[in-house]
């Protein structure tokens, strides 16, 4: 319970960082989306109904913070952790270099994504913005996502003193549907 | 895949991301960027943002202030460098503007007066309390004699004493040995001006049924054939009536400030031939 209730305020306080992060190193340029690594993070280690909250609070959050219609980071949020959820059965955490292009590839296609999102519903003309904005920042996300994984894995080692494990990925019983 | 056997997680995950679309087909339609989640999250971030922005602004400020002080360590030597170099240089300027201003007042007197005068710069001044003298950097090389009479502004100063080929040793009217026929300007009466220390002279062989007030001016008499008539000398500074004696006990002050002295004129010529 605990957790459903500290998430929207998580979420407040991982949005306000990476805004003040994005300020401080880029000026503002360019954004340091840590909301979107803790995404890809819970694909790999929640629970389908704890992931999918987490990704559409996060989403719902930043929406209302930085975008200019409500609902399309969510819906990419939920996307990406829908990705990674799936793709949990697959890639293996251990390997950095999977984590890391696979947080580049996600964060480029979403990018991308908003870019003709913007493009074809908001008339908002922001192709040019691919390679100086989409790739940097693709790059960012790609650089920040095992370091993220790999600060998480000590957090949880201290906490729990072994790695964190999903129930569903080690088979060991059903998806978990409690909220 | 075996989550797909979880339906209510499934389910759950469903709505969520249906409730999402449905926001966002709403939002493009309808929202005018003034939805009331909006501002809760606003309003709910804002003093996070305030408190983040804070640390931050700390952070960066002493960071700068820190990068500047860097720096000002070797911009305060530079700065102290030009400083002494500018005050060097300035008070060159105000020798050279507090000259100008002293040759003017010279050149002044100079023209006030029909004689021809030699202008020399005071190179030494020997005050002590037996000997009023200076010297001066002319000599008989520029036609200097002993007894020539000295002026500076606004009056006379002495008269020379000794004359070298290149200077020249002036005894002021403030010495002992110096006496000057004087008369006062106001009643035209006539004394022997005595030196009496600096700054100051007697004006003597005034009797006592004499008019002499305070504020009286005394000037060269000419007569003598030393000092031309009517060089400023001085002001009756004290007036003193003694039984015992004959005479006023005058006590003046000169009009030229003898500390203060760096170029006086000496009177070559009774007369400017020129004229």
């Amino acid at each position: 319970m605990a957790y459903y209730l500290l998430l929207p305020l998580l979420s407040l306080l991982v949005i306000a960082l990476q805004t003040v992060l994005a300020d401080i190193i880029f000026l503002g340029r360019l954004a340091i989306e840590i909301s979107f690594i803790v995404v890809i993070y819970a694909g790999f280690r929640l629970d389908l109904a704890k992931g999918a909250l987490l990704a559409f609070v996060f989403g719902f959050v930043l929406d209302c913070m930085t975008s200019p219609v409500i609902g399309l980071f969510t819906v990419i949020y939920i996307l990406v952790f829908l990705c990674s959820f799936i793709l949990s059965f697959i890639l293996d955490i251990e390997k950095i270099h999977f984590i890391a292009l696979f947080g580049f590839l996600c964060a480029l296609i979403k990018e991308i994504f908003v870019i003709i999102f913007y493009n074809l519903v908001l008339n908002f003309d922001t192709v040019m913005n691919i390679p100086f904005i989409c790739l940097p920042q693709a790059i960012i996300i790609g650089l920040l996502t095992p370091l993220f994984f790999y600060l998480m894995r000590r957090l949880e080692v201290f906490f729990y003193g072994k790695p964190f494990h999903r129930t569903e990925r080690t088979g060991d019983s059903r998806i978990s549907a409690k909220i | 895949m075996f989550f797909f056997r979880n339906y209510k997680s499934l389910i759950l995950v469903t709505l969520i991301f249906i409730f999402a679309l449905i926001m966002l087909s709403y939002s493009i339609k309808y929202d005018k960027g003034e939805g009331i989640f909006r501002k809760i999250v606003l309003e709910a971030v804002a003093p996070f943002q305030s408190f983040s922005h804070f640390i931050v602004k700390s952070v960066d400020d002493s960071w700068e202030r820190y990068v500047t002080l860097v720096g000002l360590v070797e911009k305060n030597k530079q700065l102290t460098k030009t400083i002494h170099e500018l005050k060097a240089e300035l008070l060159i300027y105000k020798e050279g503007y507090l000259e100008a201003k002293r040759l003017s007042t010279l050149l002044a007197l100079r023209e006030s007066l029909d004689y021809a005068f030699v202008a020399a710069r005071v190179i030494a001044k020997k005050q002590t309390a037996l000997s009023k003298t200076i010297v001066i950097d002319k000599g008989s090389f520029d036609g200097l004699k002993t007894g020539m009479p000295v002026v500076a502004p606004p009056g006379l100063v002495g008269r020379l004493i000794n004359v070298s080929w290149n200077v020249s040793k002036v005894l002021l009217i403030t010495d002992e040995n110096s006496n000057v026929d004087a008369i006062l300007h106001r009643t035209r009466v006539q004394g022997i001006f005595s030196g009496a220390g600096l700054h100051e002279g007697k004006l003597k062989y005034i009797t006592k049924n004499q008019d002499v007030i305070r504020g009286d001016t005394i000037i060269s008499s000419g007569m003598g054939g030393v000092f031309p008539k009517g060089l400023l000398i001085g002001q009756v500074k004290n007036v003193e009536k003694q039984n015992k004696e004959l005479f006023l006990k005058i006590d003046v002050t000169t009009f030229v400030d003898f500390s203060k002295l760096e170029e006086v004129l000496v009177l070559v010529s009774e007369e400017n031939e020129g004229k």
